[in-house]
């Protein structure tokens, strides 16, 4: 399975092995040019648009060492890789509606709004504090599932520290403000998600041609319509990592290649599933990744 | 007068039968021919039976059934002991199968509670082993079977061996009411080294293109036992096994009850117990009985299954485990379900949530594992009449016809593997009753049913409670530092172990600092081989030598 991370690992230099072509064709698409700079990567257009370019190109030289997946599983912004790697949507597709998303997401919430991250509470103990101190005026709903003890909260800023005080009073080993500058996986990005679904209309989109893990409800699906729902919708569901993951063990996974940049979710991975086998882009060249996946695959 | 034919089913099969006459010889068809062969015989709306047992699987048959063109066969009603591999559910998302009578389901815990709560998978209902089995030969009368034998000869004579588990029970409800009964064999050969299910029980036998699924469920490896889990295995042998005189048990397949079979040679021994308890099992063959057995602690043992690695230790001692004249064992899982719940003075398990009124449960949000054998071991079976003494010593002596009752036993550290607490106001099963649509909340083991509950912290004997509040007192006096624990007070403790309703450590003569990993009878898997005197063969992922 592989494994494509959303927002968080992106920095300076990371499209530095992508080819020219591929940048251009960003630029083409969308106007936005690329500097792959520290100073760029505060701009979440810069960040969406650097990470799923990084993502397809990861996906190019996967193929090109005759590699495909059984099963994909992106988070967050990582399901449009996902998707692109299933045949689902074109790259030039996947661009256009990143480019779409990023840019609506900025204009949503300028600021006073985030996310944070509480470990060492149950999903149950944590959706207990936000319906305590969620109100109108300070809006903060339960969000993100990455393992069973780390959940995300989404919201206003106000509300979002209110909640992690609870928690660290409820014994949370860990709960901090996230560098998010916009309450994602929360229904306030509804309005985003209306977006989306108008630009997504247009697009073409195929039946995957392996197995798809979706962020909104933690299933697998092999239909388009299914990953449309999420590639509009994912932004006002949490994302179900923690289930995607059971998920996809139960269906006989036990291998997981996780794409740039870093890798997070191969370390929720083993600490879930010690016997998995895993494999960062990150920290491996492409001849020992080929190497070991077909070492694996003769068994 | 209308002529009525009583005959109709018999015709069916005969009409089905000499469709596919051409794709078999005598019994034996081609391991090509499977897709075809199913699509033929299978109707839609069908009740099938698939082979998924605890520890074996009918692999190539589930994966044939899921290659059936869904156009062809569809709506398929499934009976499943277990739902264990992905293609068990698929069946279900292609439209194959559409109704679902089962009762383990651990395996495919996320999936199934998924498909459930969006109609994918539509539930019968969730029954335990013998339920299942018993409803075969009622409501659920299968139209086809579908089971795996390791050998089969010319004439379908099946050897099923150590791995007999539930395949008689299954084949036996379709071959004597005119359903179809079709085996996947690991090899095809001449003489079976002994016959396990006759041959004209069985319709169609495929030699299957790989042997069937198996896995090493009961193997415990004691390196992974915990210092914790000796003391409360030391509680356990004093405080349960000993002060109830118990002979015959079950045990769960956690490392508590195989901390207890690896202290029975030590630390049972000093207390002069060797002779005196436990000599008669009905369990798994498991491992870790190894020392035990060869020290002369276990008399005999009769198994639902068997267990990869076991197979020749177990054949160089007919005089424990139940071994056939050729040498190598049977098992039979409906019996062995039928004795664990009638036969035995005690039943000792572990469970992930334990309520304020005493009720276990292993389903937790999120995933409907379903029941094994836990909940037929871990119920006081009423239909019991014969007396042994540990039963006869739970008998309220206030009632003149009064009986006695099974011992059944949880043994729980107050917080579990995720570090949250395993006493709980609310089982989780509670809310996936409701996500599910059950008519009942998935319970494993009932309050009434449970006589003693085992901590770190001590030993509530919860058949001396009189009434539902101190019951309650008494979980909280031995669920620690949990929320339910810190209800507890200190008057309340000394009460209830005035009242012998509460044991510590200290009352039992239990000494903390003994509880050390040096007492038990093998470290590790190596110190097991050697016990067996190299008749145990440990599955590659045990080994950390080769």
């Amino acid at each position: 399975m592989w494994i494509f991370p959303g927002q968080g690992g992106q920095k300076r230099g990371m499209l530095k092995d992508v080819p020219t072509e591929m940048i251009t064709r960003v630029k083409e698409l969308t106007g936005i040019e690329l500097t792959d700079s520290s100073q760029s990567y505060q701009d979440s257009v810069q960040i969406q648009l650097g990470i799923l370019l990084l993502q397809l190109f990861n996906i190019r030289q996967l193929q090109q060492i005759g590699q495909k997946p059984d099963a994909v599983a992106g988070h967050s912004l990582g399901i449009f890789a996902a998707a692109v790697t299933a045949d689902v949507i074109s790259e030039d597709d996947a661009i256009k509606i990143v480019y779409l998303r990023s840019t609506k997401m900025k204009e949503s919430y300028p600021s006073g709004y985030g996310m944070g991250a509480i470990v060492g509470l149950t999903r149950k103990e944590v959706e207990a504090i936000v319906t305590q101190v969620n109100s109108k005026t300070e809006p903060v709903f339960t969000s993100n599932q990455n393992a069973e003890l780390q959940t995300a909260v989404s919201g206003s800023i106000t509300g979002i520290q209110k909640v992690l005080e609870l928690a660290k009073k409820q014994s949370a080993s860990k709960a901090l403000l996230l560098k998010v500058p916009v309450p994602s996986h929360s229904p306030l990005m509804h309005s985003v998600a209306d977006d989306l679904e108008k630009g997504l209309a247009k697009v073409d989109l195929k039946d995957p041609k392996c197995t798809y893990l979706a962020n909104f409800n933690g299933h697998a699906t092999h239909k388009a319509k299914d990953i449309e729902y999420d590639m509009i919708n994912n932004l006002i569901y949490p994302v179900y990592w923690d289930t995607m993951i059971d998920v996809a063990q139960e269906l006989g996974v036990d291998t997981t290649l996780e794409v740039m940049p870093g890798a997070t979710f191969t370390k929720l991975v083993k600490a879930k599933f010690p016997d998995f086998r895993t494999i960062t882009m990150n920290s491996m060249n492409l001849d020992d990744i080929e190497f070991l996946l077909n070492k694996w695959k003769r068994g | 007068m209308v002529t009525r034919s009583w005959t109709q089913n018999r015709d069916r099969k005969a009409e089905k039968m000499s469709a596919i006459s051409s794709l078999l010889n005598g019994k034996i068809a081609k391991t090509e021919d499977a897709k075809k062969l199913l699509e033929t015989v299978i109707e839609s709306g069908d009740k099938v039976v698939l082979e998924g047992d605890n520890q074996k699987q009918a692999s190539f048959l589930s994966q044939s059934l899921a290659a059936v063109d869904p156009e062809k066969i569809h709506d398929l009603h499934m009976i499943m002991s277990s739902v264990s591999r992905p293609e068990h559910l698929d069946i279900f998302e292609t439209g194959i199968a559409k109704k679902l009578d089962f009762s383990f389901a651990g395996p495919q815990s996320t999936r199934i509670s998924q498909m459930i709560a969006d109609g994918t998978v539509q539930v019968g209902d969730i029954h335990t082993y013998l339920e299942l089995y018993a409803r075969l030969y009622v409501d659920l009368i299968p139209n086809v079977v579908l089971v795996a034998a390791d050998k089969v000869d010319r004439d379908g004579n099946l050897y099923t061996g150590a791995n007999t588990e539930e395949t008689p029970a299954i084949v036996e409800a379709a071959a004597f009411k005119d359903g179809i009964v079709i085996v996947q064999a690991n090899e095809i050969v001449d003489k079976v080294p002994r016959v396990d299910i006759p041959g004209d029980w069985i319709d169609i036998v495929i030699p299957a293109d790989q042997p069937y699924q198996l896995e090493p469920l009961f193997t415990r490896d004691p390196q992974n036992v915990t210092e914790l889990q000796i003391l409360m295995g030391m509680m356990a042998i004093r405080g349960i096994y000993e002060k109830h005189n118990v002979q015959t048990v079950n045990h769960g397949v956690g490392f508590n009850t195989a901390a207890i079979e690896l202290l029975l040679p030590t630390y049972g021994d000093q207390l002069g117990l060797k002779g005196k308890i436990v000599p008669n099992w009905e369990v798994n063959p498991t491992p870790t009985l190894i020392p035990a057995i060869e020290s002369g602690w276990v008399k005999t043992i009769h198994s639902f299954g068997g267990e990869v690695g076991m197979e020749n230790y177990i054949s160089h001692s007919p005089d424990v485990f139940f071994v056939g004249k050729d040498g190598t064992m049977r098992s039979n899982r409906a019996f062995g379900q039928v004795a664990g719940q009638y036969a035995l003075d005690m039943f000792v398990g572990s469970t992930l949530q334990i309520d304020q009124f005493v009720n276990s449960s292993t389903v937790t949000n999120g995933r409907l594992s379903g029941f094994g054998g836990a909940p037929n071991m871990g119920s006081n079976p009423h239909g019991r009449r014969h007396s042994t003494p540990a039963w006869q010593s739970l008998r309220p002596d206030n009632d003149p016809l009064g009986k006695g009752q099974k011992l059944v036993v949880q043994m729980v550290e107050t917080y579990g593997s995720n570090k949250k607490p395993v006493f709980v106001d609310h089982l989780d099963a509670e809310e996936v009753r409701k996500e599910a649509k059950m008519a009942n909340v998935p319970i494993m083991i009932y309050s009434e049913d449970t006589t003693h509950i085992v901590t770190e912290e001590g030993i509530a004997y919860l058949y001396k409670t009189d009434s539902m509040a101190e019951k309650k007192a008494a979980i909280e006096a031995i669920a620690g530092v949990t929320p339910v624990g810190l209800r507890s007070n200190p008057k309340q403790l000394a009460d209830l172990r005035q009242k012998g309703i509460v044991a510590l450590p200290e009352d039992l003569g239990v000494h903390r600092n003994e509880a050390k990993r040096s007492l038990l009878a093998a470290q590790n898997m190596d110190d097991l081989v050697k016990w067996s005197d190299g008749l145990y063969n440990p599955p590659a992922k045990f080994r950390s030598w080769s």
